[in-house]
């Protein structure tokens, strides 16, 4: 059970990181891998916010949304709105995009240095709780109730608002849509928007869980996230969360029972059966042939 | 000053030989991210098996280390690209960066590659070798762009489905890239750590594999020399910075991200993209006598399709329904009928892009099965167009034709990088033939130009010219005259039926009524999937059935323009007119002396 | 078409200009016409030209934050032997950006612009591919930071003044058995790192030494922070100690978490644990946790109390073990220039031959025949939110 739990805790930061790459992919086909960036400016731009500002966590939350929001329209404006058009749109969206993490990344280390950066050490209460026999921090259960919350709120926002039907409607066919009058443009930024935000929020929460920002967590986590998003499925929302919270459990139980040395090996490996088996993922739509 | 360069130098090399490994499958379509993780393997396990001493006193310790590396490359790309060849975009990106990952820590758990502490390699490579490396590699991929295997990657690249349509076997293929690119890795890994006297596993990491992309897509993917333009501008950067006197630290990155946006975004097509391409020096070949002789098509009359109780449905939706068909050598078989009949999902089973449900059919005694493969079609004698136009846009209205004849053209890639005279002899065959059939179809003075370029109407016909390059015995034409004005469908109308006197069957689906009755030996009408009509045009045009199907339908323009053309008071005439035309005399079977001139 | 060509023929041309332009960059001919060596010796020595002393260190890329401290010690070095008067050193300090094809191209522009010697690099297994161009090249490099195994071999020209896991681990482990009567332990170490590999084999040997149980050997990336599932599982062995060979990224969280899930028995790391980070990080769960290394930030050694203070009054934190043995380089650079008194680098590398007890932040440290350095190493507990010495 112990270990069902840590791994649910686990994966439920890798099903938030993921869920930002795979609304933009679903929606506008796009993978932007300045994602991690995103994730890293987060938990850095929320230290910064708690430690000169005294802010507590629960206000940082909306703050850290709204930062992640504004990149997001950045990183749309910049690097992928100049592309669209273009035959080679999905290979040069994925290199700007890099680009914009790059120049991202080395604005954090301008403003805040290369050494790890921590919360303060009174951030957060460290009580510790019981639940069915086993022991878990609160901030674990604050950390999966809020990745479990947001992504319930965008997966209704994508299927019931008149957002959602604007950013579905794209996701079929985008030419269509701005012939019906969509402002495909204002609804690409305000994808784009939103998987930010989730993306910097994730950042922060990932940082509470080990107390622990530095320049490259964003990286590291990347690739697990791709995974996710291969097993759960590419553009599927509860397929992200699904995908991330399998990946957890089964990386946990990887490490108790066949050693840690091949822990990753568990994610790749999952990603290549699901990719063979299953292209399509666990949740995700078989795309037809066009002829 | 070239002491001091020296490592620059050979390190622009050996990432330029990086980056063609990424070019190679790039060229051909692939987002592959695969090949550092290759050239790690190459380079751990050439470790194992590289001398000290010179093989046999003679073979030098390199080139054992060479040879093998790419062996190893290449087969692990094979092996690799079994499971993985048939993802597509994004999905083969993610699952051959998973493979890199898996690379990375397989060899990190290996006490051989003494783990993350890594191994020692004596000092084998220098400026000069990995250049001479370099420029064999480069040398490969020039002589590729103008082979028929380098013309075929670039066809799958822009549309993999018309390439199929073509003869080209589009999965074998991409392993065929897949597996240059894995050489191609083998030897960057195994020179770079013969140069830099160690290696790690940690090296060949995620973040090199998006470098190493990153400099192919710099420097462009559509001229051989992308690659080494991109190594030499990411390589000299950094160096520029130190010269200039930037502050190391972030500002450094920071300036190296800009600019590498600044790239992607205003130069598409990369660093090439700003070597203005001479303006096709590829004249038309007009001399008769270079054209090869093709193999004769077969006999008029005989039966090259045989349909038998075909049909498609989807789920409770019937497509097509029970269609029995046959169609000979040298007629025109005309498909007409509503939109929405299923004429093109007919068609779509007849050239095997779509397997049928029920029923069988033989199409130039290839029997139709779930199994038939569209390419195999394409080899027996089968070319088609498509209702939206799918041409190779960025390629030029000759290179388009010239890929139309794969089918009747051998590869000269191995010729061609021995210069050998019976290459540039079979090149010359092949432009000869593609020139006639730009020329027949009237796009002889647009040869040059971006096919994406062209005006719909030449698009089209550019699209003929293509499917005939092939020399097909059936051909297949998908509303070739949709956006035509009178005077171009009637052009159209003729060339259609010089095909069909030079003995090349044709199947048309088409919406101009007109133009098929004055057109067609045959017609046949569908509605909802059922043929309803059958038989000569004025038969059909008299059958009160097929008009009322066209005003029945939905009512689309093209189906009201069908329906006034058929009630039209001309109607008669033009089918009488037609009677005498199949009764009276032929028009000059074969007026470019393209087909056989031993054929009647 | 017309102004992409522009744009082109501008950028080509002004990359190349740059390129030319950099034939020898100023101050660089002093290594040619030998105005290097000076009169006098040791304190007396006095060299007319400024002596050039390069550095590469990993300033932006998966190093970065070992190497800034590295630097800046470095330069907080330079300038008080600087004051000293009668030499001074001119300091370079390139970016290799974590990169080893950059550090080998930054080792060729120091060579061919007559640094005297060069410090770094940061990571060992880049000292791997640099270390062979210097000594090729007769350039002496004095390592600040490489403890694997194989860097000296490379040449007489490489030296360093990193005391490698070998030296620093075995002393670490006999001190726990004697004074915590450790008997059984659990490891656990990052197995995609070079320096934390290394320390795990010295681990390893020096517990078979001691004849200590192993009852588990976890293994973690150097990427890792959520340890709960390791731990659970070492929690399982019911040892007496944890054995960690990790970097300090790694070691905060895994304290932390420890602590955290209810082990209370004592965690035992090496080298990279010896960072105030680990104080500042873990806080109260660092209580306890027993360090293994190279340097005492405690220690009240003269030269190491006015480090601590200047470094920390310069640069706003506190120096850790990397800007340490930097700025103690630094020092025995200047033993070894001011002995023979020449900036020459051929008398640079007989000099560092000749290091004995010098005194330095590190205490007296002398380099041996293999050029590698030796000096005490020490076992420090954290007590009261303090590294002191364990007794």
């Amino acid at each position: 059970m112990q270990l069902f739990l840590d791994g649910i805790f686990l994966g439920s930061i890798y099903a938030l990181f993921a869920i930002g790459f795979t609304l933009v992919f679903g929606i506008l086909d796009r993978l932007n891998l300045a994602h991690a960036a995103v994730f890293t400016a987060g938990a850095l731009v929320g230290i910064e916010i708690v430690t000169r500002f005294g802010v507590p966590i629960w206000l940082l939350i909306p703050i850290v949304l709204v930062f992640g929001a504004v990149l997001g329209i950045l990183i749309e404006r910049i690097a992928f709105r100049p592309l669209a058009g273009r035959h080679d749109a999905h290979f040069a969206g994925l290199i700007s995009s890099i680009a914009f993490g790059a120049i991202l990344l080395s604005l954090l280390q301008a403003l805040y240095g290369a050494d790890t950066r921590r919360f303060p050490a009174d951030a957060f209460p460290s009580t510790r709780v019981e639940i069915f026999g086993a022991t878990v921090s609160l901030l674990q259960v604050i950390i999966l109730i809020i990745s479990v919350s947001l992504m319930v709120v965008l997966t209704w926002l994508v299927a019931k608002s008149k957002l959602g039907r604007g950013m579905r409607t794209i996701a079929e066919n985008p030419h269509a849509a701005s012939v019906l009058g969509l402002n495909v443009g204002r609804i690409s930024s305000t994808t784009f928007a939103l998987s930010s935000a989730l993306g910097a929020v994730a950042g922060v929460l990932f940082t509470l869980n080990v107390n622990a920002a530095s320049l490259g967590i964003g990286n590291a986590v990347e690739l697990k996230a791709l995974a996710v998003i291969v097993v759960g499925g590419m553009g599927s929302l509860p397929g992200a969360l699904v995908g991330g919270l399998i990946l957890g459990v089964t990386e946990v139980l990887a490490v108790n029972y066949i050693g840690s040395s091949w822990r990753d090996m568990v994610a790749f490996g999952l990603l290549f059966l699901i990719l063979i088996l299953r292209p399509q993922g666990l949740f995700g739509a078989r795309k037809t042939r066009e002829v | 000053m070239l002491a001091e360069y020296s490592s620059l130098i050979t390190l622009i090399a050996l990432t330029a030989i990086l980056a063609y490994s990424f070019y190679a499958v790039l060229i051909a379509g692939q987002l592959s991210l695969a090949q550092v993780g290759l050239a790690s393997l190459a380079a751990f396990t050439s470790a194992l098996v590289v001398p000290a001493e010179p093989l046999f006193g003679f073979i030098p310790p390199l080139v054992i280390g060479i040879v093998f590396g790419m062996f190893v490359g290449a087969i692990a790309a094979f092996i690799l690209g079994l499971p993985v060849i048939r993802l597509r975009g994004v999905f083969l990106a993610i699952a051959t960066l998973a493979f890199g990952e898996m690379v990375r820590i397989f060899l990190i758990n290996q006490s051989w590659t003494n783990g993350a502490q890594g191994l020692s390699f004596s000092k084998l490579v220098g400026p000069w070798i990995a250049w001479i490396a370099l420029a064999g590699v480069a040398y490969w991929f020039w002589r590729l762009s103008g082979s028929r295997l380098g013309r075929a990657f670039a066809a799958i690249r822009e549309d993999e489905l018309a390439a199929t349509t073509m003869g080209i076997d589009v999965p074998r293929y991409r392993m065929v890239s897949f597996v240059i690119a894995g050489a191609v890795a083998g030897l960057y890994g195994v020179l770079l750590a013969h140069f830099s006297r160690f290696a790690d596993p940690n090296e060949f990491s995620f973040t090199a594999a998006v470098d190493g992309l990153v400099t192919a897509v710099v420097g462009g993917v559509t001229l051989f020399i992308g690659p080494i333009l991109g190594s030499a501008f990411l390589s000299v950067l950094p160096e520029v910075q130190r010269v200039i006197g930037v502050d190391a630290g972030w500002i450094r990155p920071t300036i190296s991200g800009v600019l590498l946006l600044v790239v992607i975004l205003f130069l598409p097509g990369g660093l090439s993209g700003l070597i203005p391409l001479r303006k096709s020096t590829k004249r038309l070949i007009v001399d008769p006598s270079i054209r090869p002789s093709l193999p004769s098509l077969p006999a008029a009359g005989s039966e090259l399709v045989n349909l038998s109780g075909l049909g498609k449905s989807y789920g409770g939706v019937h497509a097509v329904q029970s269609v029995d068909l046959t169609v000979n050598a040298g007629e025109v078989l005309g498909l007409i009928g509503p939109n929405g009949a299923g004429k093109t999902t007919l068609v779509n089973m007849v050239t095997a892009l779509t397997p049928p449900s029920t029923g069988t059919g033989t199409v130039l005694g290839v029997p139709l099965s779930a199994t038939t493969k569209a390419h195999r079609l394409a080899q027996a004698g089968v070319a088609r167009t498509f209702q939206q136009i799918k041409l190779f846009n960025r390629l030029s209205a000759l290179e388009n034709v010239l890929v139309g004849g794969y089918r009747v053209t051998k590869d000269t890639l191995l010729r061609r990088l021995f210069f050998l005279p019976s290459a540039r002899r079979a090149e010359r065959e092949a432009m000869a033939m593609a020139s006639a059939q730009l020329i027949r179809v009237g796009l002889g003075d647009k040869a040059a130009n971006a096919a994406g370029d062209l005006s719909y109407g030449d698009q089209r016909r550019l699209e003929i010219a293509r499917a005939l390059a092939s020399h097909p015995s059936l051909l297949v034409l998908d509303e070739p005259a949709a956006g035509m004005n009178h005077v171009e469908a009637e052009s159209l109308s003729e060339l259609i039926r010089s095909l069909a006197a030079d003995g090349i069957a044709v199947l048309v689906i088409e919406h101009n009524v007109r133009m098929m009755l004055a057109t067609c030996d045959r017609i046949m009408v569908l509605n909802f999937g059922e043929i309803i009509a059958f038989g000569k045009p004025g038969d059909i045009a008299r059958d009160p059935r097929v008009l009322e199907a066209y005003l029945g339908s939905s009512g689309s323009d093209e189906d009201a323009d069908a329906a006034s053309a058929l009630a039209s008071e001309n109607l008669a005439q033009v089918s009488a007119d037609r009677d005498d035309a199949q009764r009276g005399l032929h028009a000059d079977p074969d007026p470019d002396g393209v087909t056989n001139p031993e054929a009647n | 078409m017309r102004k992409k060509l522009l744009i082109a023929a501008a950028s080509g041309s002004t990359l190349l200009l740059a390129l030319t332009a950099c034939s020898t960059p100023a101050g660089s001919d002093s290594a040619s016409d030998g105005s290097l060596t000076g009169t006098g010796t040791g304190a007396e020595c006095v060299i007319d030209s400024a002596v050039p002393i390069a550095a590469a260190f990993s300033l932006t890329g998966a190093a970065a934050q070992y190497g800034e401290g590295q630097k800046n010690a470095l330069e907080l070095a330079v300038k008080d032997l600087n004051a000293v008067g009668g030499v001074t050193y001119e300091l370079t300090v390139e970016d290799d950006a974590t990169d080893p094809k950059q550090a080998i191209q930054v080792f060729d522009s120091f060579i061919s612009s007559g640094a005297s010697i060069i410090i770094g690099p940061t990571l060992s297994n880049t000292a791997k591919q640099t270390d062979p161009i210097a000594q090729d090249a007769g350039v002496p490099v004095l390592g600040v930071s490489n403890t694997a195994a194989g860097i000296t071999d490379i040449g007489d020209y490489i030296f360093r003044d990193s005391l490698t896991e070998d030296a620093v681990i075995p002393q670490t482990v006999k001190a726990a058995v004697d004074k915590l009567g450790v008997q059984k332990v659990v490891v656990m170490y990052a197995n995609d790192d070079a320096f934390t590999e290394s320390g795990y084999q010295a681990f390893a040997a020096a517990l078979e030494d001691q004849n200590v149980e192993v009852a588990d050997t976890l293994t973690f990336s150097k990427a890792d922070t959520d340890f709960r599932a390791l731990l659970n599982k070492a929690k399982q062995s019911d040892a007496d100690a944890i054995i960690v060979s990790g970097l300090i990224d790694a070691a905060v969280p895994l304290v932390t978490q420890a602590r955290e899930i209810g082990i209370d028995t004592p965690i035992i790391g090496g080298n990279g644990f010896n960072s105030p980070a680990l104080i500042s990080g873990a806080g109260k769960a660092a209580e306890g946790v027993i360090v293994g290394a190279a340097w005492n930030s405690a220690s009240d050694n003269e030269q190491n109390v006015k480090f601590i203070e200047d470094f920390t009054a310069t640069y706003s934190s506190a120096p850790d073990q990397f800007a340490a043995q930097a700025y103690a380089g630094m020092q025995i650079i200047d033993q070894a220039v001011r002995g023979t008194c020449s900036g020459e680098r051929d008398d640079i590398k007989a000099g560092l031959g000749d290091i004995t007890d010098v005194p330095t932040v590190l205490g007296d440290v002398s380099l041996n025949s293999n050029r590698d350095v030796e000096h005490d190493a020490l076992v420090q507990v954290v007590e009261d939110g303090q590294f002191v010495i364990l007794n």
